[in-house]
């Protein structure tokens, strides 16, 4: 629904011409005062005449009586009106982080039940809580990738990636051997026969930080890091901003520029709501470490693809793991480490 | 004068309110480990429902317990003795019988390090034998791969190298040598990458 209309005389406390001004509205003196305003006065004290506050406020009311009509119709179907009541519940539903576990179902259910009237098939979307006492981490041997981009694949079919935009949130880059992790020399868009002489292979993507600054920058919390360490996004929340992908020192933040599409028989149906439920055009995504997969106690689907054994997940606050194995008997490393921003992904050699 | 205590006012405000430490924000994500996971009593989740079907045997290498598949229901013509009757000496050298395994061909070191006997025992064809000619059984056959690669025995004792079957969750199971690696031509193939992004491409054009 549209904000309250501004009043259509306006009040202009910082200028005495206006007051004498018997007239009101654009025909005034509005020009001048233009220079005067800022920001929220822009808004909100807006010179406008009668007629002009009319026309917003009629088509404000048109828009929400539409909106209402359509789940309140006589003529249309059930189905359409499921669709629309649907619709409006979901558009005025809370920050997935206020929700109490009912609304939680109730908002996992209509999303379920949305996609079945449009499509006609079943899918199942959980909205299973952070477990006690995990905390998940992920090394990454560099010795062993050789850079076959099976990860790739399995990520994007199992994440429901646009396919359009190609889109993907591992990449693997080829570096020179003897120049180090040299991420400026590297290329991540190599297609031969691999492992290419004289180069070594490793991968990168969300690494689901301690602390992040994406978190910190959001300016509506549509990202926030859960209780076992996996950032996550609310995506109906996330108004597209794309701050979080300035703030990101890793690329690791995808936006959907466009309206994802995806062949409807490669839709992966076991979703999560913070997960790989499908997303709409203008909303953030990324790595989750398969929150779907992951909370019931699967790998994350890279880890599972990588035909070397490169990737290695686990529970970092469990002490017999592979991983807390890795960060104590092999020598690790993360990226950027000067950031301070604690990423939960080693890398390591044999 | 009243803008001056206005201003100290002020300041001190902001320095109280600009503090972020926060009660639970650690240092480092080691700390955040250490101290998290120091009563750590287990989880409910475990990976026995993806790996109840799996036939599996239970190791203890270097003092890690783990479960790895079992082998030898997986071989296809074990046990080798139900065809062959004979001793390996006997039969070898004979021209008019047909050779079996026509198909394995050995890329595994050298002629000077490795031959068929160096892990298949001649007496008993059932069994692989270590470097002192010591039995060892087909289901732990990572015995056999341990004596000269203990870099990576050591590594996949402790999760670390190799691939895990049936989660991250405990108990593991992992997969042993010869899940991924065949023991006659152990070495991956190079191969082609199975993604080609031209998208990403075009837009660095």
């Amino acid at each position: 629904m549209n904000k309250e209309i501004k009043k259509w005389f306006s009040l202009n406390l910082g200028n005495k011409k206006q007051s004498n001004c018997g007239c009101s509205g654009s025909n005034c003196d509005g020009q001048a005062l233009e220079n005067k305003k800022d920001g929220i006065s822009q808004v909100f004290d807006v010179d406008m005449n009668r007629r002009q506050a009319f026309k917003k406020i009629t088509a404000g009311l048109m828009i929400g009586a539409g909106a209402v009509s359509t789940s309140c119709s006589v003529v249309s179907g059930d189905e359409s009106k499921e669709k629309s009541q649907i619709e409006w519940e979901e558009y005025f539903k809370g920050n997935y982080k206020l929700m109490t576990e009912e609304e939680k179902d109730k908002t996992v259910n209509r999303l379920v039940r949305s996609y079945e009237l449009r499509i006609g098939k079943k899918i199942n979307i959980s909205s299973k809580n952070a477990m006690d006492d995990v905390l998940f981490g992920y090394a990454f041997n560099i010795s062993n990738c050789q850079g076959y981009m099976d990860c790739v694949n399995a990520c994007v079919k199992e994440n429901n990636q646009d396919r359009a935009s190609e889109m993907q949130y591992i990449r693997i880059h080829e570096m020179n051997d003897g120049k180090g992790l040299n991420f400026g020399e590297a290329d991540d868009t190599y297609y031969h026969e691999v492992p290419a002489q004289g180069h070594f292979y490793m991968g990168t993507q969300c690494f689901h930080r301690d602390n992040p600054p994406c978190v910190e920058v959001c300016p509506v919390q549509a990202t926030w890091k859960e209780k076992d360490g996996i950032v996550v996004i609310d995506y109906d929340w996330c108004i597209g901003c794309r701050y979080c992908m300035a703030a990101c020192p890793y690329d690791g933040r995808r936006f959907n520029w466009s309206t994802p599409q995806i062949p409807e028989q490669e839709v992966n149906k076991d979703q999560h709501y913070l997960g790989n439920r499908l997303r709409k055009k203008g909303v953030m995504e990324k790595c989750t470490f398969c929150i779907q997969r992951t909370r019931e106690g699967e790998n994350p689907a890279c880890v599972e693809a990588c035909p070397t054994g490169s990737r290695i997940f686990g529970n970092l606050l469990d002490p017999n793991s592979e991983i807390r194995w890795v960060l104590a008997n092999k020598k690790v490393f993360r990226l950027k480490e000067d950031l301070g921003t604690e990423p939960k992904f080693w890398y390591f050699m044999d | 004068m009243n803008v001056k205590l206005n201003i100290i006012f002020i300041c001190t405000f902001i320095l109280l309110i600009s503090c972020k430490h926060k009660e639970d924000e650690y240092h480092t994500i080691t700390d955040k480990i250490e101290d998290l996971g120091k009563d750590f009593k287990g989880i409910p989740l475990s990976s026995d429902k993806y790996t109840e079907t799996l036939k599996k045997v239970e190791v203890t290498e270097n003092w890690q317990r783990f479960y790895i598949p079992e082998r030898k229901s997986q071989i296809k013509s074990f046990e080798c003795s139900e065809c062959h009757s004979k001793p390996l000496n006997e039969i070898q050298g004979e021209e008019n019988i047909e050779k079996s395994h026509w198909d394995i061909t050995l890329k595994h070191a050298n002629q000077e390090t490795m031959n068929c006997v160096t892990c298949h025992s001649e007496n008993n064809m059932d069994e692989l034998h270590s470097i002192t000619d010591k039995p060892i059984d087909f289901n732990l056959s990572h015995k056999l791969c341990a004596q000269c690669h203990q870099n990576q025995f050591k590594d996949w004792s402790g999760g670390a190298h190799g691939k895990q079957i049936g989660g991250w969750a405990q108990p593991r199971v992992s997969q042993t040598c010869v899940g991924c690696h065949d023991p006659h031509r152990p070495a991956f193939e190079k191969r082609w990458p199975s993604r080609y992004n031209v998208h990403m491409v075009d837009e660095r054009k």
